[in-house]
């Protein structure tokens, strides 16, 4: 099977294409330096080509993307399209069934995508989604943070031990990288309790988030994952958090990055880059971010950006959704997952004349503009919470577009005048940056920067085609034309194969579940799982054997090796 | 003034779809261009043709519009959905959601209608002469607002949750009602002239008036002592106090 793209106007950060002219050659899959005069053409006509897009952070499987289904029946009623012959029936706007993730997803050009919270002892469930999610590329962080054998360790401080326990938790899960959410908050929402800083001492177990985090960092890099450890901040969801945001970012100087990537990747920041000290004086503090980023070398983070209408928050962090719920008499889903965290979810609607979605709004907005580098900030909602995964097309122009941002402002409470810095920030992204935000660096962040993210040879030939021709249409003034044509992707082909076609799906191959299978040495595992086999025996619900994800769970798994000895690839 | 007269031509045994049945859709159209209106018959897509015999006399506007339906029409389902004007004569039992999502205009129904009669009702007025089902004037699975404007009279009696997550408008039923009227009930009004039990849980807003028998009260009701509505007597309650509600629950 070869493949001819020719005439694109390819941006390609990651191989310093801006726009030239340029063919790209595909066979069997991958991205080669020439193919036969057999190869089928396809001719772009001059129009954006970028590689196909890849999400860092998204939540499209799990137990909690299924109570909020459960929860929201009323989703339902929007976003359904019948069955084709190619297509199973799509449904939902937060939370959509799993075929129209995939689906619209690849509309909009994207190939790849992470789920961004497991538990382990839900990654059964996760993966049974994940099976049925059609045509992207895709993978799940597992939740650490607050479990038992990771305090218990961090406590002692066996590092050796913790690393057995994370790389055996990858495998438990199938999971690709270290999640830290709320650390410490889920074991103390068992006792109606919160942390509410670094230093809070966790009753029980005698750790602190700040060590949980560091000793999570060290082992990260002693295991050489491809991912850096992913850290959903303590205190998010509280005017002020920005300090907490701060000294967590902080806590990467003590660990030095075991691969070409950041130490740790702070997500979401639109829920954490707050000031004020209550919801009457609430403000952003997304600059003062913005200014230690660009002073600092081994930091990502990710937008989290809100879009106005309707959402659904879903987390591990099980107290700040309680307080959610109070605040907003919403429904509220709260879950305990026994030794390793907790959950919540709950429905909000972003309204534009409430000042704190306003604020909001703003906030990762200028996080993006503020910060110099765009591998330093990744293009998310942190769907479905920010909002739906589908607005990114609306992201993207409110980046490109200072347009675009001042018609927005006239319609918002005027909050956001005073409390952000938004209307006076006047940078517009190119599509170059817009490449890294969307594809290059989530790439790079999540360590699969050698196949993902770019269109070089060697790469997976996953690229999207854009109806829009870079030369000709200016993005600061026709952001709405940007809009419609990121919308619905001219082509986007998945592994060498052509799955979508001026918007409409026409293939839905299945795409390949990433995990990550890191070695300790043997005998690390071994006294380890002494202390696990006893946790099972005294405090799980359910035993060790009806735990871990079976093989035949994943039916196109890509295993992706790591580990503190060596390993030859198999 | 138009007037359209339709009748079943066949027996249906599945359920029909006809959310198209409207003064809106039908108004300054031709026989013809009714019968080739979309239906469905459970998954069949289908014509109003196919399904029924269409006469129309004169033209007009959607409030000049006079529906009448003759028949067996309790496989029908969705009659009247979104109407924002004229007027609908149903002489028979109806199936469910009749009047859903209405905005304007009037529904008379001769017989019962099943369950989600004027769910999500805007505006306008339906009056039911025989029985309700479930969920009269209620939400959608999920949804925060039911009913949230105009009238539903029900002559006969009512199922279960009478005008739940109601947000608005008013429901009078003439006979019983079923178990939970007016849960979550968030600023609409409800009669209820026969009995009832355990009317206004999670009621935040709103007015419930029970001029029977209430069998079972719920514990979340704090007595305010008595009040006279309308030259009435009753015991007043608000709550739910679970909620913090400020619903107006009057009981005999
Ligand atoms: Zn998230």
């Amino acid at each position: 099977m070869e493949l001819l793209i020719k005439n694109g106007a390819v941006f390609d950060p990651v191989n310093g294409i801006k726009g030239d002219k340029t063919d790209i050659s595909i066979k069997d899959g991958k991205i080669v330096n020439n193919v036969s005069s057999r190869a089928t053409v396809i001719d772009a006509g001059g129009r954006l080509v970028m590689a196909g897009g890849v999400d860092a952070h998204s939540h499209i499987a799990g137990a909690k993307v299924n109570v909020g289904r459960i929860m929201r029946p009323e989703d339902t009623r929007s976003g359904i399209k019948p069955r084709t012959k190619i297509t199973r029936p799509w449904t939902g706007y937060t939370v959509p069934n799993v075929y129209a993730m995939g689906y619209r997803y690849a509309q909009m050009g994207y190939t790849t995508v992470f789920e961004a919270a497991q538990a382990i002892m839900k990654a059964r469930h996760t993966h049974e989604e994940l099976e049925e999610i059609p045509i992207i590329d895709k993978g799940a962080l597992t939740l650490f943070g607050s479990n038992w054998p990771t305090m218990d360790y961090v406590r002692e401080k066996d590092m050796d031990k913790l690393a057995a326990y994370v790389a055996w938790g990858l495998l438990a899960s199938r999971g690709f990288g270290i999640k830290v959410v709320n650390p410490g908050g889920g074991e103390m929402w068992g006792f109606g309790k919160n942390v509410t800083s670094l230093d809070d001492v966790v009753p029980n177990f005698d750790v602190t988030p700040r060590e949980i985090i560091v000793s999570l960092m060290k082992v990260n890099e002693m295991l050489g994952l491809p991912h850096s450890v992913h850290l959903h901040c303590n205190n998010l969801g509280k005017p002020g958090n920005y300090t907490t945001t701060l000294a967590s970012m902080e806590l990467a100087k003590q660990v030095k990055p075991s691969r070409d990537r950041q130490v740790l990747h702070v997500t979401h920041l639109t829920f954490n880059v707050w000031g004020g000290t209550n919801w009457g004086d609430f403000e952003s503090k997304a600059d003062e971010i913005a200014n230690y980023l660009n002073n600092s070398e081994n930091i990502t983070t990710d937008m989290g950006q809100l879009i106005f209408g309707s959402a659904t928050t879903m987390t591990a962090d099980g107290p700040v959704q309680y307080a959610n719920a109070k605040l907003l008499h919403a429904k509220w889903a709260n879950g305990d997952v026994e030794l390793e965290d907790a959950s919540g979810v709950v429905p909000i609607y972003y309204v534009k004349q409430i000042s704190v979605h306003a604020i909001m709004w703003a906030m990762g907005l200028e996080l993006a503009l503020l910060t110099k580098d765009p591998f330093k900030v990744l293009l998310t909602t942190d769907h479905p919470n920010g909002g739906p995964f589908v607005n990114y097309p609306e992201v993207v122009t409110l980046l490109m577009s200072n347009k675009k941002r001042q018609e927005e402002i006239k319609t918002l409470h005027e909050a956001v005048h005073k409390r952000t810095k938004i209307p006076g920030i006047d940078r517009e992204l190119g599509w170059s940056e817009i490449a890294a935000m969307t594809r290059a660096g989530p790439a790079k962040v999540l360590g699969l920067l050698d196949t993902k993210g770019h269109l070089g040879v060697g790469a997976d030939a996953d690229i999207s085609v854009f109806d829009i021709k870079p030369d000709q249409v200016d993005p600061s003034v026709e952001h709405a034309k940007v809009k419609s044509a990121l919308s619905s992707a001219a082509y986007t082909i998945k592994g060498g194969e052509v799955v979508v076609k001026d918007g409409q799906i026409t293939a839905t191959p299945m795409g390949r579940t990433y995990w990550v299978d890191a070695s300790v040495p043997a005998e690390h595992t071994e006294i380890m799982m002494k202390d696990i086999r006893m946790k099972f025996k005294n405090y799980y619900s359910i035993n060790l054997a009806n735990y871990m994800v079976q093989d035949a769970y994943l039916t196109h798994p890509q295993v992706v090796k790591a580990g503190v000895i060596p390993v030859e690839v198999r | 003034m138009q007037t359209v007269t339709l009748k079943p031509k066949k027996e249906m045994k599945i359920s029909v779809e006809v959310e198209n049945i409207t003064p809106d859709r039908f108004a300054g159209k031709s026989e013809k261009e009714i019968q080739a209106i979309e239906a469905w018959m459970g998954n069949q897509k289908t014509t109003l043709g196919d399904l029924f015999s269409v006469k129309v006399e004169g033209s007009g506007t959607a409030a000049d519009t006079k529906i009448v339906m003759e028949g067996d029409l309790s496989r029908v389902k969705r009659i009247g959905e979104g109407m924002t004007a004229g007027l609908i004569i149903i002489k028979g039992n109806v199936d469910m959601h009749l009047g859903a999502k209405m905005n304007g205009g009037k529904i008379t129904v001769s017989g019962n209608a099943d369950s989600w009669a004027g769910r999500e009702m805007k505006g306008g007025e339906i009056i039911i002469e025989g029985d309700a089902g479930y969920y009269l004037g209620g939400g959608a699975r999920g949804e925060t607002c039911g009913m949230r404007g105009g009238k539903i009279t029900v002559m006969g009696s009512a199922l279960d949750y009478v005008g739940d997550h109601m947000c608005g408008g008013e429901i009078v039923v003439k006979g019983n009602a079923g178990i939970l009227p007016g849960l979550s009930n968030n600023g609409g009004k409800i009669v209820i002239e026969g009995n009832t039990s355990r009317p206004g849980s999670e009621m935040v807003k709103g007015t419930i008036i029970v001029n029977g028998t209430v069998e079972e009260m719920m514990p979340v009701f704090k007595l305010e002592g008595s009040e006279a509505v309308d030259g009435v007597t009753y015991r007043k309650y608000t709550g739910d106090v679970i909620v913090s509600g400020k619903g107006l629950l009057y009981v005999k």
